[in-house]
């Protein structure tokens, strides 16, 4: 059982003084899957997100990875094991192309340090890869563009390609359709779907109803840090205590 | 003879808590690092030289602390002034460092590199006491008493007074502060006016006690300060003092077990050592601590 | 003397080369004059004491200083950049009052008997350093520094072991210095302590920024510039400390990024082999 989870949180907990911004969460990805977590703002999503992959520190509680334990890990050591992820408020390298954002992400020169000095910088097979990935999230042509040049859709993109090109085993999207209009939305879809196949599991994060309601086989609600409501899409979104975290929000 | 020495260490640790503070003053509640903090220290002693001719010590003082925070306000405009953003933090340090050169420049273009001697009016200072077996010279007791009232004023300041709410409140978070309405550019200029008065005043009791101004003790002296800081916690006064005080007393203990060619070297052994074993410093609070490490 | 100006502006590109590497990773470091005493002492003591010829001392020196390096930095490499900057600050102070007190190496009064470097020296070491930078600003090892040194936390998510970086850019720079430091040596004859303080750190630091931070060029125009224009001017030679700061507060302030300003990207996309595999595709 505990080996078909990608991903098993337990009790997990993250405390900042006073705010508990995860309290007691318990969640699983299975291998496979899409598992989609909403809630609203403030619910720990971004917290859930940001403490699996080591950003925080977790204050108690499991994580663990295809069965192993990483809730100490520091955050290059998860990076490895094969966790990838976007961020909410976009973090690409300015300052580096779009081909460059995605090569550097790439396992073999994050690992072997020295070995990649001595390796010229347009080694083919690596460029091809990352051409690939490009191309699968519609941004070939820009290539050598700066990565500060990209629209807001193009930049979100870059982040998924960026995140996926160290083949990751778990893709953690956060909020990934946040500020799309409705075409890019759609197109986002598409590509998530295909990208399914890239990888082991995801846990997407978001608010778009549609967005979440097309891609998740299964569903987690959050509020307060903990867990509310699991089960499909409809069930979910249906579940009086969803419905009731939710009043008050614009969703 | 040991007591002496101690006390020696005391009051220069006093001297060093002073500098300290004003380091720590600026980093904790606007997050920057203002390298020219040591130079105006240095040119408080000169300030002295000027003034001490001229004045009895007690108004000189006021004088010297009322250029610093002029300097201080110079400096804020300067080095700090266009550069608020996250990225700016790095650049006004180094703005601040190139400030300092000028600084020291003129210094030397007006008084020339070699110390330049002190003389006060006074006797008194001069004159001693006998405590404990050792010789208590008034003019260590009036320097811890410029130091501590000068803390103990600032004290006063932070907490009792609403300018001293605000710097607490923009301490805490910019944004925040700012949507209450409070001028952060006015605290901003509070803030480095207090800080460079208290280096500046710094300057001149080091001055009045080793008799010259000198003008490089800003990179000395006053760097060291700023270890000192580092080792009471970033933005933690009362860790700047407790710093002070207590690597002025280990340099004296360094005196006094014949270690003393290696004295320029404890503040920053010590530094190291706390950044391996306590990170943030010995009271490793405030807002340096807050962003959690992974 | 023309070849004096050539040797010391050589020097000093190499010591703003130093800081550039470091500064790669996205750290500052204040370091450079101990690690340039380490370099000097230690090849000088190779080359006087134990009849060592000077490539080979020099060699060893940098290597030393790069050790030297790694163990004091790592504490601090571990932390924000500021207690980086405060450590290296602190290890040149300590470098130069252990200095001081280390009678085999003369002390206070200084070390002598060194020879045989020329400014023809130091341009080959420039010219190999520079080369060796070349071949990194073309290598996915630039494009791992770069994103260090833009979002470290980013760079951590994607596996990159970033305390390790700044390790390698911190130790390079050690490397750089200390080289620069046994040539500095070898063509002064005779050295102090005091020759390699803080003051020295800062100035080198600052050819840097005035220069150029995104690329060696930048580190190479600042030093160059900063050593040679003294020279030739008596009045920036005199007011050398006032000029200067004028100059970086006048840069930071309308150019922050220095000079040459530009990065070069390490890979480029060549259009016809992507319509070549284009033309693969079903």
């Amino acid at each position: 059982m505990k080996n078909s989870n990608v991903l098993r949180v337990e009790s997990l907990c993250k405390y900042f003084g006073g705010v508990r911004a995860l309290d007691g969460l318990d969640l699983h990805v299975s291998h496979g899957e899409v598992l989609g977590v909403v809630g609203p703002n403030g619910a720990g999503k971004t917290a859930l997100i940001n403490t699996v992959t080591g950003f925080y520190r977790a204050t108690s509680g499991h994580i663990a990875l295809n069965g192993e334990e990483i809730t100490s890990f520091p955050m290059h050591r998860i990076g490895r094991l094969g966790v990838g992820r976007t961020f909410q408020n976009i973090r690409l390298f300015k300052r580096m192309s779009v081909l460059e954002n995605v090569l550097v992400a790439q396992k073999g020169n994050a690992t072997h340090l020295l070995r990649s000095l001595f390796r010229s910088g347009s080694n083919k097979a690596e460029q091809q890869d990352a051409m690939n990935l490009l191309e699968l999230l519609q941004l070939s042509g820009k290539a050598n563009n700066l990565a500060s040049s990209l629209s807001y859709g193009d930049a979100r993109r870059l982040e998924i390609a960026r995140a996926l090109a160290g083949r990751p085993r778990l893709l953690l999207l956060d909020e990934p359709a946040a500020g799309m209009n409705e075409s890019e939305t759609e197109q986002l879809i598409t590509d998530i779907q295909q990208i399914r196949q890239q990888v082991d599991a995801i846990l997407l994060v978001e608010h778009d109803m549609n967005l979440i309601r097309k891609l998740s086989d299964r569903l987690v609600a959050m509020d307060y840090g903990k867990k509310i409501a699991e089960g499909t899409p409809g069930e979910v979104l249906s579940h009086p205590e969803v419905l009731k975290a939710y009043l008050g929000s614009d969703e | 003879m040991l007591v002496g020495q101690l006390l020696n260490g005391i009051v220069t640790g006093a001297m060093y808590a002073l500098v300290a503070i004003g380091f720590s003053l600026v980093i904790g509640t606007l997050d920057k690092l203002n390298f020219a903090h040591s130079e105006v220290f240095m040119v408080g002693g000169f300030v002295a030289v000027l003034t001490a001719n001229y004045m009895p010590w007690h108004l000189a003082l006021l004088v010297i602390f009322l250029v610093g925070g002029l300097l201080g306000l110079a400096t804020e405009f300067i080095a700090f002034r266009r550069f608020q953003t996250n990225e700016g933090k790095i650049t006004a340090a180094l703005a601040s460092m190139a400030l300092g050169l000028i600084i020291t420049d003129l210094v030397h273009k007006g008084w020339g590199a070699e110390p330049v001697r002190l003389t006060t009016q006074s006797q008194w200072l001069q004159t001693g006491h006998s405590i404990f077996g050792a010789t208590v010279l008034n003019l260590q007791i009036v320097i811890l008493a410029v130091a501590f009232l000068l803390m103990a004023m600032l004290h006063l300041l932070l907490q009792k007074s609403r300018m001293g709410r605000q710097i607490r409140a923009l301490a805490e978070s910019s944004v925040s502060a700012s949507l209450l309405g409070i001028n952060v550019r006015r605290v901003t200029q509070t803030v480095f006016f207090v800080s460079s008065a208290l280096a500046a005043v710094g300057g001149l009791l080091v001055a009045l006690r080793g008799g010259a101004a000198s003008s490089d003790i800003g990179l000395t002296f006053g760097l060291k300060s700023l270890a000192i800081m580092a080792i009471g916690g970033m933005g933690d006064l009362r860790g700047a003092l407790v710093g002070g005080l207590l690597i002025g007393v280990l340099e004296a203990l360094m005196f006094q077990l014949g270690l003393g060619r290696l004295v320029e070297m404890t503040a920053w052994v010590a530094l190291i050592a706390v950044l391996i074993f306590r990170p943030h410093g010995l009271f490793g609070g405030g807002i340096h601590a807050q962003e959690q490490r992974a | 003397m023309i070849a004096d100006h050539l040797f010391f502006a050589g020097i000093n590109v190499l010591l703003a080369w130093s800081v550039y590497v470091v500064l790669m990773t996205g750290s500052l470091s204040f370091a450079q004059g101990m690690f340039m005493a380490v370099g000097c002492y230690t090849a000088g003591v190779l080359t006087v004491n134990f009849g060592w010829s000077l490539v080979p001392a020099t060699l060893m020196a940098s290597a030393f200083a790069s050790v030297v390096a790694a163990v004091v930095g790592w504490p601090a490499l571990r932390l924000r950049g500021v207690y980086l900057i405060l450590v290296t600050i602190g290890i040149t102070f300590c470098g130069r009052v252990l200095l001081e007190n280390f009678k085999y190496v003369g002390g206070v009064a200084g070390f002598g008997g060194m020879q045989g470097a020329t400014h023809v020296t130091v341009l080959v070491a420039v010219a190999l350093v520079g080369a060796a930078l070349l071949l990194l600003s073309r290598s996915p090892l630039q494009r791992t520094f770069d994103a260090v040194r833009e979002d470290d936390r980013v760079a951590a998510s994607l596996g990159i072991n970033v305390p390790v970086v700044r390790m390698i850019g911190f130790a390079s720079g050690a490397f750089i210095a200390a080289t620069a430091g046994s040539l500095f040596g070898h063509y002064m004859s005779f050295v102090r302590p005091e020759s390699f303080d803080i003051l020295l750190s800062v100035y080198v630091v600052l050819y840097v920024v005035l220069g150029g931070v995104n690329n060696m060029w930048g580190a190479l125009i600042g030093a160059t510039v900063m050593t040679l224009l003294p020279e030739y001017f008596r009045v920036l030679a005199e007011w050398r400390p006032t000029v200067f700061g004028l100059a970086i507060l006048l840069m930071l302030l309308f150019r922050p990024q220095g000079l040459l300003s530009f990065r070069t990207l390490s890979s480029r996309w060549k259009v016809d082999q992507r319509l070549a595999n284009l033309a693969d595709k079903p």
